[in-house]
């Protein structure tokens, strides 16, 4: 199977001297791997070390076969998605929410949805009574946090890294959001999730624990 | 020296002493314990207006360029050092990008106002460039503190927003747009407040002291609405260059930010 992401030897330090030690695995595509973890042991780094949030201090990153400081970056975060801890929306209607990244220049020549089909993806997360004109601050933790979701996706990522997704939510919402990410990689979407919760998927590819620097993978 | 204003003389200048005697007696009185400071105060008052008044003095009687230049300079580099003082970013130098701003915004609109607008020859004659340098680089150091302040702030406040529109493509200029216009706007908005204001509120300094001197009011507010417009000019010319130049310095070559909240 083709990999997709692939960590050569990486380390990483935070001020202060700790930080991650050669740290190795790959996630092939159409996977789904899970990372686990202690609190402050790196689980974020990982997914903001994919998307170049940070930068790694020794070690090299592949995405699709390529070190990831070949792409632009603009270029290689747009066929990955990101969905923040805690989901962050700007001033504005849900639609302007869900509209915003095709204002970014590496993405003008993708076709923008149009309200039906925003109004679809709305409805497959169970936001059916959400309208798209309504004002997008004013919505609970769950809602945005789907809202981010479908934002990701519109873009058609690659990659889906999500972090600590469902950590905000209240039951009903994780459950939609866990049962999201299944059907997603079922569809063929690879994704890194950091999960403290219990979230266990029928597939998972790989569980990648994170401890003390180091990354096992344990399954 | 016969004068077209009444003139002060040492002893007049005395007198005045027993204006800051009432601010003196009020703090012995409250027990404000402000008589060491006022003294202080006052002292640095008379040494440093005088040496400054000789020293213009001697330059304006030298009328060499280089001298002019060398007063410029010496303003300029006083005004960075002041800006340096209350901005309290440490993650970002910010040092080069204020010095080319505050470089080229202060020379640019301090050479039109002499140069051009009032049209002194040469261009650089101390008694215009000295004076007109000094307000344009007194007055935009605070817009410079007041923008680069505001933008490490939004920055750091909203880089879950940064990072977010990083994430979905947008480059570190798509992304920290909202913070670069809030930025720029709270430099601006000072001295666009204190055109509202001037001639209602108050006579500002420039044209007091023409009065005093003996101009023409008429002509002592053309000069104003000069130095007026060229103060919000280079506000904006100083303020826009710095923030496009500590942008990129606040992300690394990942296009990743490089402040945290």
């Amino acid at each position: 199977m083709e990999t997709l992401i692939d960590f050569c030897t990486v380390s990483y330090s935070w001020p202060g001297g700790k930080g991650l030690r050669e740290v190795q695995f790959c996630v092939p595509r159409g996977g789904l791997a899970l990372i686990s973890g202690p609190s402050g042991a790196g689980k974020s780094t990982l997914l903001r070390l994919a998307a170049r949030l940070e930068e790694p201090a020794a070690g090299v990153i592949r995405f699709a076969g390529r070190a990831l400081a070949d792409y632009a970056p603009p270029q290689l975060r747009r066929r990955m998605g990101y969905i923040q801890q805690t989901p962050v929306v700007v001033e504005g209607s849900v639609r302007e929410n869900l509209l915003l990244p095709f204002a970014f220049a590496v993405n003008r020549e993708m076709p923008v949805p149009d309200d039906a089909a925003l109004q679809g993806w709305l409805d497959r997360l169970a936001l059916t009574q959400v309208r798209l004109d309504d004002v997008a601050a004013a919505l609970s933790v769950g809602q945005k946090q789907r809202l981010c979701i479908i934002r990701s996706l519109l873009l058609q990522p690659e990659l889906l890294l999500m972090d600590e997704p469902t950590s905000a939510l209240d039951r009903v919402s994780r459950s939609i959001v866990e049962g999201m990410m299944e059907t997603l990689n079922a569809e063929g979407m690879t994704l890194m999730v950091v999960s403290h919760s219990d979230f266990r998927p029928a597939v998972a590819h790989s569980m990648l624990m994170v401890d003390e620097g180091r990354v096992e993978e344990v399954a | 020296m016969s004068a077209g204003y009444i003139q002060i003389s040492l002893w007049q200048l005395g007198l005045a002493l027993g204006l800051v005697g009432v601010a003196g007696i009020s703090s012995v009185l409250f027990e404000l314990r402000l008589q060491k400071d006022l003294a202080l105060g006052t002292l640095r008052t008379f040494a440093q207006l005088f040496a400054m008044g000789y020293l213009l003095k001697i330059i304006f009687n030298l009328n060499n360029a280089l001298l002019v230049m060398g007063v410029y300079l010496c303003m300029t580099y006083f005004s960075i050092r002041i800006i340096r003082g209350r901005v309290r970013e440490k993650n970002v130098d910010y040092f080069a990008p204020t010095m080319v701003s505050v470089m080229v915004s202060y020379t640019l609109v301090t050479f039109i106002v002499t140069g051009i607008i009032i049209g002194a020859k040469p261009w650089w004659t101390p008694q215009y460039f000295i004076p007109i340098g000094g307000m344009v680089a007194g007055n935009s150091m605070n817009a410079l503190a007041i923008g680069l302040e505001r933008f490490f702030a939004e920055l750091r406040g909203k880089a879950g927003q940064v990072e977010m529109m990083l994430c979905l493509g947008a480059d570190y200029r798509e992304a920290s747009r909202e913070m670069f216009r809030n930025a720029l706007k709270a430099g601006m908005i000072p001295s666009i407040n204190s055109m509202m204001g001037v001639g209602i509120v108050s006579i500002p300094g420039m044209m007091t002291g023409q009065i005093l001197a003996g101009a023409d009011p008429a002509d002592a507010v053309r000069y104003q609405i000069v130095v007026m417009l060229m103060i919000v000019a280079a506000t904006a010319l100083s303020s826009l260059i710095v923030l496009y130049l500590v942008r990129r310095r606040c992300f690394g070559s990942a296009m990743n930010l490089l402040l945290r909240s």
